[in-house]
């Protein structure tokens, strides 16, 4: 076929697809328009989810087969509306489409996959793809929602006007599937009949950058005009062409071009998608039929009541309710299931080896330690259930447009407000939940205050302490729930604080624009949903589970060594000998202006596994067996604790400040490991660890000072 | 005589249940250019079906949701009910 006058053959990196080797697709659309549910439908369990390297964008690699059995492999990329990136998801789109990640394969041919129902808009993608000059197959998904909606699309009219395969689908139904997968079995495919002129006033401009991008920065001929393109609606050279720095003179003609626009008030960015989009309405003048009269839609009517100013508020009221005694009350059954199956394999083990240090780390660190975040897996699977529910179903998107109000009050977005809300079960599923926020800052922000807010691991903290606080025969239960429920409080107010304080200083920028589409509804699908939750469960076991076995063992060691002279010496002796004993003492002058002393200091350092270890910890500490069944014995111990002056060591004012400090400190390995994974640096969960546990310790020094000069 | 001048108003105090036409964009280049990309551009007709401070719209049969900063950044010409 001949190729338009500005399309020549790309440089392929890869060898060409032929009867040897099959070719790599790639998957794209906008957001919304089911590529997933297509993606899944396609390649099944064949699937491989990770991270591109630098970036928390997913990564997803499947398999499909050809009619004649051979496999396909299919790259799904994220969402986008635009090759114009505006973020991190976007810009892995574009940066692989353009072949320059280094550890993904340059896709040879690509799927678009566009919402019938909302055809103009997405074709706005497919035309700056067809820029590309590779092989597109179009996959004319949501057909049903077009028909619902009374819309008539002619995929065969679009298929004739644009001259590549354009299958219609309904991947939700799976219709259409067989039809695609024959079109990706082709051998040949035809590029697009792509008749697009460049609009005037810009076309000289691009020339010139398009032929210094092909002579001074190596670029092949088709990824020069697309760049030449992108370059001209962003001038952020580094955004669009990468860390490379592009060459002086193409750097010269681009401030040469933008001062000749400004001077003339060309708004070139306007005129390039007016031109864009020009062309799409008159594809799809013969493709689409409208009802002359269009009622609302079923979405419409859903939405009066759901986005209504009360009674949306009241539904949202209900769902986040539901969600929180979900993750509280169902998971509970199954995590007394995992600790109790954990504690018989330990047991096991300790009577099927024999004593000895291998005996201690398998049961102690190894088995301990990672059956202690095992049995978060049911709050992770119930929150993403919830999360894969709303999303699937289109409400995330409308519990977003409630909630941006109030949170936006602190700078933070509307999609941040369902992982803090599963913060209060645990820190880690509520981290990993904020994938769902676009915003890059936003989604950090929301990552660094998260753990502030009282998870379920601090529970048996402040029972501990409120115990040791109020005996439970002289004081009323009500005064007991009202100080667990000011920790909460506590807890919620630094968030808000802390999510204030950054938008202000770490990421200071201008209140930003939101502009969110509103999904239609659907019935949720459920296989999708599952798999989304395995996918998240799995994810966390294999990637956090890995840095936490090297933490539980490093804390083993710590308070197992040095060894007590006496073999025979009680726990009690032996912690005290071991590092992490010694540590306590070296910790001691740093926590003393707190009211702790280096027994309670080696209760912090053991609960950094995890803060309900602090309980156990006080148990070997004060030689109480048992003291997580049944705290009466401990805090009988800790009441009856003392200085070496003879002072009593747990006063009401240490319970307090006690309390107080696991409000604010990072005591949880899991969630510095479960960051480090989300942000893919150090830096963040040790700023997180260093600013949590400061605080924590500043406030404590201040409470525990002004008790005491009060008295108390 | 000189037709009188549209009189344009943001996007978020146009009615609810009524619709406008975009006149001007005035936000950040960023902003403007994803407005546009997303169909909203100027010349789209818009529908609002809800809100003030954020926004609920119709453009082109898609459902957009605003912050008020966005829908402060859209001007729009009210169009009549016969109009539409």
């Amino acid at each position: 076929m001949k190729l338009p006058a500005h399309i020549a053959l790309p440089g392929r990196r890869r060898p060409a697809p032929g009867p040897d080797r099959t070719p790599v697709y790639a998957m794209v659309g906008n957001p919304n328009c089911g590529k997933t549910t297509l993606f899944n439908a396609l390649t099944g369990l064949r699937q491989k989810v990770g991270n591109y390297p630098g970036v928390t964008v997913e990564k997803k690699i499947g398999v499909t087969y050809s009619q004649h059995g051979r496999p396909i492999q299919v790259i799904d990329l994220p969402g986008a509306y635009s090759l114009a990136a505006r973020s991190p998801d976007e810009a892995v789109l574009r940066d692989v489409l353009l072949g320059r990640r280094a550890d993904t394969p340059q896709p040879d041919r690509i799927i678009c996959v566009v919402d019938a129902a909302n055809l103009e808009r997405n074709l706005y993608l497919v035309h700056q793809i067809l820029d590309l000059g590779r092989p597109v197959i179009i996959a004319l998904n949501m057909m049903d929602m077009a028909a619902a909606a009374g819309m008539k699309v002619d995929a065969a009219e679009l298929e004739g006007a644009l001259g590549v395969p354009v299958i219609a689908c309904e991947a939700v139904h799976g219709r259409g599937l067989v039809e695609l997968k024959l079109a990706l079995s082709r051998l040949e495919l035809p590029l697009a009949r792509h008749r697009w002129d460049v609009p005037v006033p810009i076309a000289p401009a691009v020339a010139e950058i398009q032929a210094s991008l092909a002579d001074n920065d190596a670029r092949t001929p088709l990824i020069a005009r697309a760049e030449a393109l992108l370059l001209l609606t962003d001038f952020d050279t580094v955004r669009v062409a990468g860390s490379k720095p592009l060459s002086p003179r193409t750097h010269e003609l681009l401030d040469q071009w933008r001062q000749r626009w400004v001077q003339e008030g060309t708004d070139w960015s306007a005129v390039l998608i007016r031109s864009r989009y020009d062309a799409i309405n008159l594809l799809c003048k013969d493709v689409i039929r409208r009802p002359r009269e269009a009622g609302p839609s079923r979405s419409d009517r859903i939405d009066a009541v759901l986005c209504h100013s009360l009674w949306g508020w009241a539904f949202f009221a209900v769902i986040m309710g539901a969600l929180f005694y979900s993750i509280f009350s169902l998971a509970e059954s199954p995590m007394n299931f995992i600790d109790e199956h954990v504690a018989a394999f330990g047991a096991w083990v300790k009577g099927a080896m024999a004593p000895g240090d291998l005996r201690d780390l398998l049961t102690d660190g190894v088995i301990s330690g990672v059956g202690g975040i095992v049995i978060f897996l049911p709050q992770i699977l119930i929150l993403f259930f919830f999360v894969g529910l709303l999303e699937s179903t289109g409400y995330m998107a409308r519990a977003a447009f409630i909630m941006d109000r109030p949170m936006s009050k602190v700078g933070l977005n509307g999609r941040s407000f369902i992982p803090l809300l599963g913060a209060y079960a645990c820190a880690i599923p509520a981290i990993m939940a904020t994938r769902t926020i676009e915003n890059a800052r936003d989604r950090l922000v929301t990552i660094l205050v998260a753990p502030l807010m009282s998870c379920s691991a601090r529970l048996p903290v402040y029972l501990l302490m409120i115990a040791t606080l109020l005996p439970g025969d002289v004081v009323p239960a009500t005064t007991k729930a009202g100080i667990m429920l000011a920790m909460y409080a506590l807890g919620t107010g630094g968030v808000f604080f802390f999510a204030w304080l950054f938008q202000r200083t770490l990421f200071p920028a201008a209140p930003q624009h939101m502009i969110m589409e509103l999904p239609p509804y659907q019935p949720p699908r459920l296989g999708e949903i599952l798999r989304h939750m395995i996918e998240r469960g799995w994810m966390f076991l294999k990637n956090a589970g890995t840095i936490i076995l090297g933490i539980s063992i490093v804390l083993w060691f710590l308070t197992t060594y040095p060894k007590h002279p006496d073999p025979h010496a009680t726990p009690t002796a032996q912690i005290a000998q071991s590092f992490a004993g010694q540590a306590g003492h070296l910790l001691e002058p740093v926590i003393k202006p707190l009211g702790f002393d280096w027994r309670i200091g080696i209760g912090l350092i053991t609960s950094f596994a995890a803060r309900e270890v602090f309980v156990s910890s006080m148990g070997v500490i004060f030689g109480v067996e048992g003291a997580d069944d049944d705290t009466t014995p401990l805090r009988d111990a800790l009441r009856g604790a003392h200085w070496p002056d003879g002072a009593a060591l747990f006063t009401p004012l240490v319970c307090l400040t006690l309390m107080v400090f696991y409000v604010f400190a990072m005591q949880c390995m899991s969630t510095v490991a479960v960051v480090k994974r989300e942000t893919n640096s150090w830096r963040w969960p040790l700023f997180q660890l260093a600013y949590m546990t400061g605080t924590a310790w500043l406030v404590c020094l201040i409470l525990y000072q002004a008790g005491r000069a009060l008295g108390y | 005589m000189p037709a009188s001048p549209i009189p344009l108003s943001p996007l978020c105090q146009l009615p609810a249940g009524s619709t406008g036409r975009v006149c001007e964009l005035t936000g950040d280049d960023s902003f403007c250019q994803r407005v546009r990309e997303m169909g909203f551009g100027e010349a789209a007709l818009v529908t609002k079906i809800s809100g003030s401070s954020t926004s609920l719209c119709l453009v082109n049969g898609t459902r957009i949701a605003l912050n008020h900063r966005a829908a402060m950044s859209i001007l729009v010409e009210q169009l009549p009910a016969s109009a539409r």
